[in-house]
């Protein structure tokens, strides 16, 4: 009786066996097989990341030193002629000096977008669609007229012939004298005065006063930097679509332009963010900064995000040093010529 | 006041039977009639892709039991910027922004270019040609707004109970909707 039961127990204990075996093969093919199908490489991948990298011999910057922006949303930073940093971060424009201490502090209804210094030390702010003037010691000394709902400024070049106010809403850049008199619009596609127009997808339509007198525009749907002049004839553009490193990359770039005390260009992107040196004439020279140096920059475009934000700006001292502001990561980078 | 005495008469056991059977009645009557009414309101429900989760995997293209996948990519016109240089129609080093086949991403050539204005292009997806692989989707999110994305065509998919595109979903993506509201659409609101 006892052996009996010993071996039906046996054989129910091998039968119960063999059948959880069977089950966990089963489920263990099936989890593989799922961990298969979810492992397998894209075979419709779209491979930017040959792009991500830079060939260290193009890079001719070296970062010199690196600290966070004041506030949070970063946009735009600029240089005065004094050579004191203007950052516009959230409702503030703060005045920094080159080695990161803030100086002064400037609270704004509403955020700064873009910020441009005279050589008074007047301060002119744009925010979303009007411009506010401060004196140096960061008191408002005017608001003027707001350009309406569709305005949405992203940058200001003060030169000595005015104040130029890039109007990405509007695509247009106005130009103003300084007591916020309108003299003129510059960039506005006509035909008959052979004005291709901006293209501006995402807001980020910059300008630039440079050393020949002539205006220097992004025109980021078209890949180009284009030249005008102070009446607003179209001089020429230079620039060239491809995600390569020698052209601007994705739907539309440059976002953000510098000049170098020579006339030689900086130029910034979204997408492969990274920053570039140009030649006056347009060829390009050298990397600042490569996309691995903004890890988290790049991820605003990756993943589930799309490209609407991210993306980079730059200020250039009259020592050539660049200052790169990282509109994600929040933080100012300086850059110097490797010796 | 008087009240009437309860009877004392104990209950049968053919009066509780009786009893019991007209309860048990009366409660299968009532679940039938709920079921009915239930039945007749019921919503059916379809599968979709929530466009906010998904990551562009390639699945979509390559695990629906139809031959040619009922995912396809679909185009939020109000979103598009037109662009000339659509990084979803171009692949990422174009030889010049034309429709020349080695210049586009599409591996089926199902998104169409047309001129528009300078310098502004539309592009429309023929979704004859379209295998849903998202590979312009990537290219639009990456550096654009994302105005392409996919979406489970419901003129082509049989509604499986178990979709075999949602077992492997790397973006865990797809979830049941009601079939009056089938799409997941982007607008520039939500955007």
């Amino acid at each position: 009786m006892r052996k009996e039961f010993q071996l039906s127990a046996r054989r129910e204990f091998l039968a119960n066996s063999l059948r959880n075996a069977a089950l966990l093969a089963a489920l263990a093919s099936r989890r593989g097989r799922a961990v298969e199908e979810v492992g397998t490489p894209n075979p419709f991948a779209y491979d930017v990341s040959r792009f991500s990298k830079t060939d260290p011999k193009l890079i001719a910057y070296e970062e010199t030193a690196r600290w966070k922006c004041p506030h949070a949303e970063p946009r735009r930073i600029a240089i005065s002629p004094d050579q004191q940093l203007f950052v516009c971060a959230g409702d503030y424009v703060s005045v920094m000096s080159r080695d990161g201490q803030r100086r002064l502090e400037i609270t704004l209804p509403e955020a700064a977008r873009c910020v441009g210094v005279a050589h008074d030390g007047t301060t002119f702010i744009g925010l979303r669609n009007h411009i506010e003037v401060f004196d140096a010691k960061g008191q408002r000394r005017a608001t003027w007229d707001s350009l309406g709902k569709k305005s949405w400024l992203t940058g200001l070049a003060v030169g000595e012939n005015g104040i130029f106010a890039a109007d990405s809403g509007n695509r247009v850049i106005l130009h103003y004298d300084k007591s916020g008199e309108l003299l003129g619009r510059i960039g506005e596609k006509n035909k008959e005065r052979n004005l291709p127009g901006f293209i501006v997808p995402s807001p980020y339509l910059d300008v630039e006063i440079a050393r020949d007198g002539l205006l220097r525009v992004n025109n980021p749907g078209r890949h180009h930097v284009e030249a005008y002049t102070l009446d607003g004839d179209f001089e020429g553009a230079w620039g060239k679509p491809t995600a390569a490193i020698d052209g601007f990359c994705g739907c539309c770039n440059p976002i953000g332009l510098a000049l170098l005390p020579d006339g030689r260009f900086v130029t910034c992107e979204k997408g492969l963010p990274r920053v570039k040196v140009y030649s006056a004439e347009g060829a390009f020279e050298s990397v600042v900064a490569g996309t691995e140096s903004f890890p988290e920059n790049a991820k605003a475009c990756s993943g589930l995000n799309d490209c609407v934000h991210g993306g980079l700006d730059a200020a250039v001292d009259l020592q050539g040093r660049i200052y790169i502001l990282d509109l994600v990561a929040g933080g100012i980078r300086v850059m110097k010529r490797k010796a | 006041m008087d009240t009437k005495p309860k009877s004392d008469k104990p209950v049968t056991r053919r009066q509780f039977l009786r009893n019991g059977g007209r309860l048990t009645a009366l409660t299968g009557l009532g679940a039938l009639g709920a079921w009915l009414s239930d039945r007749a309101t019921a919503k059916a429900w379809v599968w979709q892709i929530d466009p906010a989760k998904c990551v562009r995997c390639g699945n979509c293209a390559t695990h629906c039991v139809l031959e040619q996948s009922a995912v396809k990519c679909v185009h939020a016109f109000a979103m598009c910027g037109y662009c000339n240089l659509c990084t979803g129609y171009f692949n990422p080093e174009p030889n010049a922004l034309t429709t020349a086949a080695e210049n586009q991403l599409c591996p089926t050539a199902a998104i169409k270019r047309t001129f528009v204005e300078d310098p502004y292009y539309e592009y429309t997806i023929d979704e004859k040609l379209c295998i849903g692989c998202a590979k312009c989707v990537e290219g639009c999110n990456r550096f654009g707004n994302g105005s392409l994305f996919l979406q489970i065509r419901h003129d082509r998919c049989v509604n499986c109970n178990e979709c075999s595109i949602a077992r492997v979903c790397a973006g865990d993506a797809f979830r049941r909707v009601p079939a009056d509201q089938p799409y997941l659409l982007k607008t520039t609101q939500a955007h």
